[in-house]
């Protein structure tokens, strides 16, 4: 599968994501954005360059 | 749809931003402060160390935000050898484990003393132009659109900033450029209310694991890793948690709090105005790349902007020129300390732990005048020469 169709996963209901920014400052393309506990992130400008999962402290990020 | 003007529009209240608004407003502007939390200062993201030289400098009186004064700091090698500075050899790098959320809530109360006016719940959702110029932002309060029209706009919106980016300014990071963290705030360790400590070498590669003690038994243990050495997801934390496990005085602990977050460990930015808009703090990407604190510079370069940012609007001209006053500012205050430190972090990152072990050792019971990169280099070099041939640059 072209990477372009992979889905990324934001495990932030809570069980994992601390809520932290860590993604949000690194994401190349500034597609996630972090409200106190509710993160969104743009489906259709992120690339799944997986740079965000690696600077996510908890693996609270999957790209699958 | 609401629009609301102001003359220095500040958005984040961070101490970066809450230092701009004050000194803008006591420079005779009027500001207006927003912030996307519900809480200043909460939920900390902080290891809450940090130095008190400066704290004069810009007006911050000690308050009850001080949770310790340390002596000194610890700094332990990879066969945990231990290299002891006191304050007086430290300089500014040791001084207050403080109670960040107070800490920030008082230069908020400053800044709203000085006459700001500050808006919960508000967040900058993009950015207004004119002719090129940075106009102000369209935002959101309490979930209702709005547009804030200023003749300053001042990104202070932290290591997240995307402010900076809607603005033109290049803010990107690369991965060796951030370490990822996390901090547990544990009771019951053995830390000692005398000291920061930190511990370098493999077990943080590209960071360090830290220790600020918050009171007897209580204390912030935390780790940083360049994101570039992260091998796998949740990395940061498997770091922490195998450094307390094998540290009984700490693997004993309990933990009551855990935050995270991103510090940037990157060169200073080339650019950090542009026509109506400035960016401070850790948005303008200020932490210092060795130790990773940011709040004294993001706050002595707070004062700076809100002076800049008055007089910008005094004399009815924001361009980038008149704003440059401020990226002069900030750079001559300490923007080669930011390079030098970048350059020592840099090498540091690539050292062994054989290497570290050496350098460590080297300098145990060796008294340094002042803790400098140049002095540790100078007393390294008498014992293992070969270990400073790399750093050749400093000396
Ligand atoms: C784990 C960790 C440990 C650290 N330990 C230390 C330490 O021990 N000592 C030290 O000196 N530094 C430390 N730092 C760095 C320090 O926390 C920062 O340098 C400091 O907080 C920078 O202040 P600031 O005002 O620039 O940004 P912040 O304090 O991050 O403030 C930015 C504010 O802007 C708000 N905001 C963001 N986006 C928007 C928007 N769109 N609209 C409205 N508001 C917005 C945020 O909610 C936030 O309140 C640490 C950082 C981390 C992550
Ligand atoms: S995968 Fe890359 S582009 Fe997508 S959200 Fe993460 S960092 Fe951004
Ligand atoms: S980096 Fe991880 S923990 Fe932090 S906000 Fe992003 S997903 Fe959540």
């Amino acid at each position: 599968m072209p990477p372009s169709k992979r889905s990324l996963h934001i495990e932030s209901s809570g069980q994992l994501c601390i809520y932290c920014g860590a993604c949000v400052g690194i994401c190349p393309l500034n597609c996630i954005y972090l409200d106190e506990t509710r993160i969104t992130f743009d489906e259709n400008v992120c690339t799944r360059c997986e740079i965000c999962v690696k600077a996510c402290p908890v693996g609270a990020i999957a790209i699958g | 749809m609401e629009t609301v003007r102001t003359d220095v529009l500040v958005v984040g209240a961070g101490p970066a931003g809450s230092m701009t608004a004050k000194w803008a407003a006591k420079s005779g502007a009027k500001v207006l402060m927003i912030e996307k939390r519900q809480e200043i200062g909460s939920p900390v993201r902080c290891g809450e160390g940090m130095s008190k030289d400066w704290l004069q400098e810009v007006g911050i009186v000690p308050g009850k935000w001080i949770n310790v004064e340390v002596e000194g700091a610890r700094i332990y090698s990879p066969s945990e050898k231990c290299l002891e500075i006191n304050e007086k050899h430290a300089g500014n790098e040791v001084g207050y484990v403080v109670e960040r959320d107070g800490f920030d809530k008082q230069l908020a109360i400053d800044a709203a003393n000085a006459g700001v006016d500050i808006w919960l719940k508000t967040s900058a959702t993009g950015i207004l132009r004119e002719n090129g110029h940075v106009v102000g932002v369209k935002a959101k309060r309490f979930g209702e659109p709005l547009e804030i029209r200023a003749k300053v706009t001042v990104g202070a919106d932290g290591f997240e900033s995307q402010v900076g980016r809607w603005a033109g300014l290049p803010t990107n990071l690369q991965l060796r450029d951030m370490d990822t963290c996390l901090q547990y705030r544990m009771t019951n360790v053995d830390s000692d209310v005398r000291y920061c400590d930190f511990y370098l070498g493999s077990c943080a590669p590209g960071g360090y694991v830290w220790i600020f003690p918050k009171a007897e038994g209580l204390a912030n243990v935390g780790i940083g890793v360049q994101v570039s050495k992260v091998k796998s997801p949740a990395d940061a934390k498997s770091y922490l948690d195998r450094w307390i496990e094998k540290h009984p005085g700490y693997a004993k602990g309990k933990k009551i709090d855990m935050v995270g977050g991103g510090v940037s460990i990157s060169a200073p930015m080339k650019q950090t105005v542009t026509d109506g808009f400035l960016l401070v703090g850790d948005a303008a990407r200020m932490i210092d790349p060795l130790t990773g604190g940011g709040i004294a510079n993001g706050c002595i370069a707070g004062k700076i902007a809100g002076e800049v940012s008055a007089r910008a609007v005094a004399a009815g001209d924001a361009s980038k020129e008149v704003l440059a006053e401020y990226d002069r500012g900030w750079r001559a205050r300490f923007e080669e300390k930011l390079y030098r430190n970048w350059l020592a972090k840099e090498k540091l990152c690539s050292l062994s732990d054989e290497t570290f072990d050496k350098v460590v050792d080297a300098l145990e019971g060796v008294k340094l005048e002042k803790l400098t990169v140049h002095n540790i280099l100078k007393a390294v070099h008498v014992k293992y020469p070969e270990v400073t041939r790399e750093f050749e640059a400093f000396l």
